[in-house]
């Protein structure tokens, strides 16, 4: 929820709710107030919208707050709509917009901004400071209307903000719905112009747009992109969705229940748009929404012949005006969705939609744009999209392309829509309660974990049935040790092929990029595959066998040639798949062994360099190299150690491999800026120091203990000083950096018995 | 902590052993004091050197290397070499880089001077 606007003199100027009901774009709301400061004057601001992801309310709400503070900031807001549909009349209107709402600020009358009124009536308004030059605008404008240069015209009105004069203020132009700027009819393109006009007069201006198109407007209107920032705007998460679904249904006077909130979040992905249409309909309609029952219907409703309906026979219309060609496309977009085969060629496309090139590609770059298809030039991807959309185009199929009976469809589109909703909600509930191994692969960065948690067989033979605190300690005692590799991409597997969407979810089937050591050669480089297989049992050999396979044939069709297979599953494997898993050299983990891995993640340090010692028991110290200024860090980490227990002994082991590190640090890593970062971060049973420095990193510098047999003195007292480290510490760690190394010690506090 | 221009480490002689007292910090300069001294020391005709490290308290692994290149020198010179009073966490680091196979330890440089002086053939070692 978004705050600091509940003043009792706030005035709602174009808000369509009060602030306090406006939920869910708490950081995007803060980045546009930010951008009106002084210091983002002539910067632009695009917002690159997830299609229905809602911008609007966002841009409404930021205008009434910059209204309401009263500053040097004038802010203006034009929406594109429907209604212009020519270049020239949508400049007209938003040289109108801007002039209402000018005065508006101006005279700090809220509603002038929503009165009708005409180019005179405003300039009658215009305060006596604004009336000389608001006056020329009004007339340059109706010498300029019948010249018949419409691009000029088109200029003349967007550049319209740039004559306020300096000492009443500078605007904040904010533009919604760009995307509709690029279909309006006429010789200019409108998105173009705007961009061009915006993106190079100074103006400080946010732009709201979809994503995939705004940026390539952006390129073709040869924006300079220093001026530019971006900002990203996404579905809401479940949790900011529940609370948009509970204010707009208060605010609308629907009736809804928390079974009926949660699936409308799911079903429409957190998508505000569609959540505020919906909740509209309902009102319109004056249903309750209590059960999944109600909610289905309306859907239905929504898709056969309501707001949904409307919004997407828009979204064709505009995609193929010709209505012979929509059938076509209807057709075609269904039964590649629903097919197999969901990707195609240019070709046909061509054929099926009996287009032109030229057209063809209007069409797609259109659909492209929607996210309706993935469309990379020469090949075409179908079955993207909201559900909400799947299903107006399976409606739509089966009515003008089939001419089935509207009530036999009416009543199919409800049954499936009902028995979906239970299993889009055991989806999401399974994902809460699962680690999301997306989020738990993305994590690999080199870290240290328990061999056994990578092999199903010998965890179960030695830890299934202990107690977790044994589990836990017992793995802590692992020797055998597994070095994670770094992830540096992750990607369901459906994005590398399609046919795995028939087998797995997209977020169970993933495959990462890997390094390993975090070292990024050809020799290190390691393609992970991973499945997390649903099955209530075991899984026995044939499956594991079937992924294997399939996992082997991917790995082959797209040229890794090295890659790890990783299978879980929920009771992991019968001892027939471990075998086979084993021969195979695939690793294996149960759910069990999953959740001790992410624990273990989670509890390690990843980029330490990173990391700046925000934590209380972390202590960040940069000395220069050379000085003996190695005794400081060794003097830092005596004190340091000092709140744990460590034994004398032991703090001075702690001193010497810190003095060694950073003796290594200066002697070999060709420092440029000669500096040593020191991280101290003391936990519980153990003080974890991090040695870093920038610089190039010596080839024989890596984990492997021992040291050179090399004859010079050099070199036999690095490999002393590494030897010492390992001696005296209990875990010595090497990583490499971008640039650099980064050494990590660990020492734990031990009782003086032992 | 030796300054760069300080003066050469302390030494004194008994008889012709000569005794050097390292640092607090045995590093590569202060090592590489020690080294000149007691080179200085076996070309006056000293034929034994102590080395004690009583304000000793770091030493590190270059510090140690060089004290490896001034027992190769001793050896070459046919002097005797005993290091005195060296903390315990010190005899550790000279134990885990081979050094206690070269060199004789003392509790310190009384002891150290007797066992070069022949009273003691066995040095004790901590």
């Amino acid at each position: 929820m978004n705050r600091g606007s509940s003043s009792e003199n706030f005035r709602r100027v174009l808000g369509r709710v009060a602030p306090p009901d406006f939920v869910g774009r708490t950081e995007e709301l803060a980045a546009v107030m930010a951008h009106a400061a002084p210091e983002n004057a002539g910067r632009g601001l695009l917002l690159l919208m997830e299609p229905s992801a809602g911008v609007s309310e966002l841009l409404r709400q930021a205008y009434d707050r910059i209204f309401n503070q009263r500053t040097e900031v004038i802010p203006i807001y034009f929406a594109f709509t429907r209604n212009e549909t020519t270049a020239v009349s949508a400049a007209i209107e938003f040289l109108n917009t801007f002039l209402q709402q000018y005065i508006a600020f101006r005279r700090n009358e809220p509603f002038v901004s929503n009165a009708t009124l005409t180019l005179h009536d405003l300039l009658e308004l215009a305060p006596p400071a604004d009336h000389e030059w608001v006056e020329q605008l009004v007339q340059s404008y109706a010498r300029l209307r019948f010249s018949n240069d419409d691009k000029a015209l088109v200029r003349f009105c967007l550049g319209a903000p740039q004559r306020i004069p300096v000492r009443s203020g500078r605007p904040l132009i904010m533009l919604d719905g760009a995307q509709l700027a690029e279909y309006l009819n006429g010789a200019v393109v409108l998105g173009t112009e705007v961009l061009r006009v915006f993106g190079r007069g100074g103006f400080t201006f946010v732009l709201a747009g979809l994503r995939r198109q705004i940026l390539e407007a952006a390129h073709e209107a040869e924006c300079n992109f220093e001026l530019l920032d971006l900002l990203r705007l996404k579905r809401l998460d479940a949790k900011e969705a529940s609370l948009l679904v509970e204010h707009v249904a208060q605010r609308q006077h629907v009736v809804t229940s928390e079974a009926a909130r949660d699936l409308l979040v799911q079903q429409f992905a957190g998508s505000p748009f569609f959540i505020n249409i919906f909740l509209q309909a309902a009102r319109e309609k004056r249903v309750a929404l209590t059960s999944y029952l109600d909610c289905e219907r309306l859907y239905v409703d929504e898709l056969f012949g309501g707001h949904l309906h409307r919004h997407f026979a828009y979204l064709l219309e505009e995609i193929s005006p010709r209505l012979e060609t929509r059938h076509l496309l209807i057709r075609l977009l269904w039964e590649a969705a629903a097919g197999e085969d969901q990707v195609s060629s240019f070709e046909v496309w061509r054929k099926r939609l009996h287009l032109t090139a030229g057209e063809l590609q209007d069409v797609l770059h259109r659909l492209h744009v929607q996210e309706f298809v993935n469309w990379d030039g020469t090949t075409v991807e179908a079955g993207t999209g909201p559900q909400a959309w799947k299903d107006y185009l399976k409606i739509r199929y089966r009515l003008d392309v089939h001419g089935e009976p509207r009530a036999l469809v009416v009543a199919d589109a409800l049954a499936d829509a009902l028995k979906r909703a239970p299993h889009t909600m055991a989806r999401h509930y399974k994902q809460i309660a699962r680690v999301s191994l997306r989020d738990l692969v993305s994590r690999f960065n080199t870290q240290r974990v328990p061999q056994v948690l990578f092999d199903y067989a010998t965890f179960a033979r030695k830890y299934k049935g202990l107690e977790p605190d044994r589990l836990a300690s017992d793995l802590d005692a692992e020797t055998e040790q597994f070095k994670l590799p770094q992830t540096v991409h992750l990607a369901s597997c459906v994005a590398f092929n399609s046919d795995m969407r028939q087998i797995s979810e997209d977020e169970r089937c993933l495959v990462a990029h890997t390094f390993e050591d975090g070292v990024y050669s050809d020799a290190q480089e390691v393609v992970w595959l991973v499945a997390d297989l649903e099955s209530k049992l075991e899984v026995d050999i044939e499956v594991a066998r079937a992924w294997i396979e399939r996992f082997e044939s991917l790995a082959g069709r797209l040229g890794f040639s090295r890659f790890q297979i990783w299978l879980i599953s929920n009771e992991g494997f019968t001892e027939d798949a471990g075998r086979l898993l084993s021969r195979r050299k695939a690793l294996s983990s149960s759910r069990r062994q999953l959740e001790l891995l992410a624990a273990r993640i989670s509890e390690t340090p990843v980029n330490s360099v990173v990391h700046s010692g925000e934590e209380a028991n972390e202590f960040l110290v940069v000395v220069p190299m050379g000085e003996d200024n190695e005794l400081i860090a060794a003097s830092t980490a005596e004190q340091i150690a000092k709140r744990l227990t460590f034994r004398p002994e032991a703090i001075n082991q702690i001193k010497t491999a810190i003095v060694e590190a950073c003796i290594n640090a200066s002697e070999h890593s060709f420092s440029p800026d000669r500096k040593i970062y020191q991280r101290f971060r003391l936990e519980s049973d153990r003080l974890v120091v991090t040695i870093s420095s920038r610089g190039v990193v010596p080839t024989n510098l890596n984990g492997a203990s021992g040291h050179s047999d090399t004859t010079e003195a050099a070199e036999e007292r690095r490999g002393w000083g590494l030897k010492l480290i390992r001696t005296l510490m209990d875990e010595v760690e090497f990583e490499r950096v971008d640039d650099g190394t980064s050494l990590r010690m660990t020492k734990y506090v031990r009782d003086t018995a032992s | 902590m030796d300054k760069p221009n300080a003066p050469l480490v302390r030494s004194h002689c008994v008889g012709t052993t000569a005794v050097v007292y390292a640092s607090d910090y045995l590093n590569k300069l202060t090592g590489e004091k020690i080294e000149r001294e007691c080179r200085r020391q076996l070309d006056c005709g000293c034929r034994a050197l102590v080395i004690d490290f009583s304000d000793t308290k770091l030493v590190n692994s270059i510090g140690i290397s060089i004290l490896l290149g001034i027992i190769d020198v001793a050896e070459k010179s046919g002097a005797r070499i005993v290091f005195s009073e060296v903390n315990n966490q010190t005899v550790q680091l000279f134990e885990m880089l081979g050094l206690t196979r070269h060199v004789a330890l003392a509790k310190d440089e009384h002891e150290a001077l007797l066992t070069l002086s022949g009273f003691q053939t066995t040095p004790i070692v901590h």
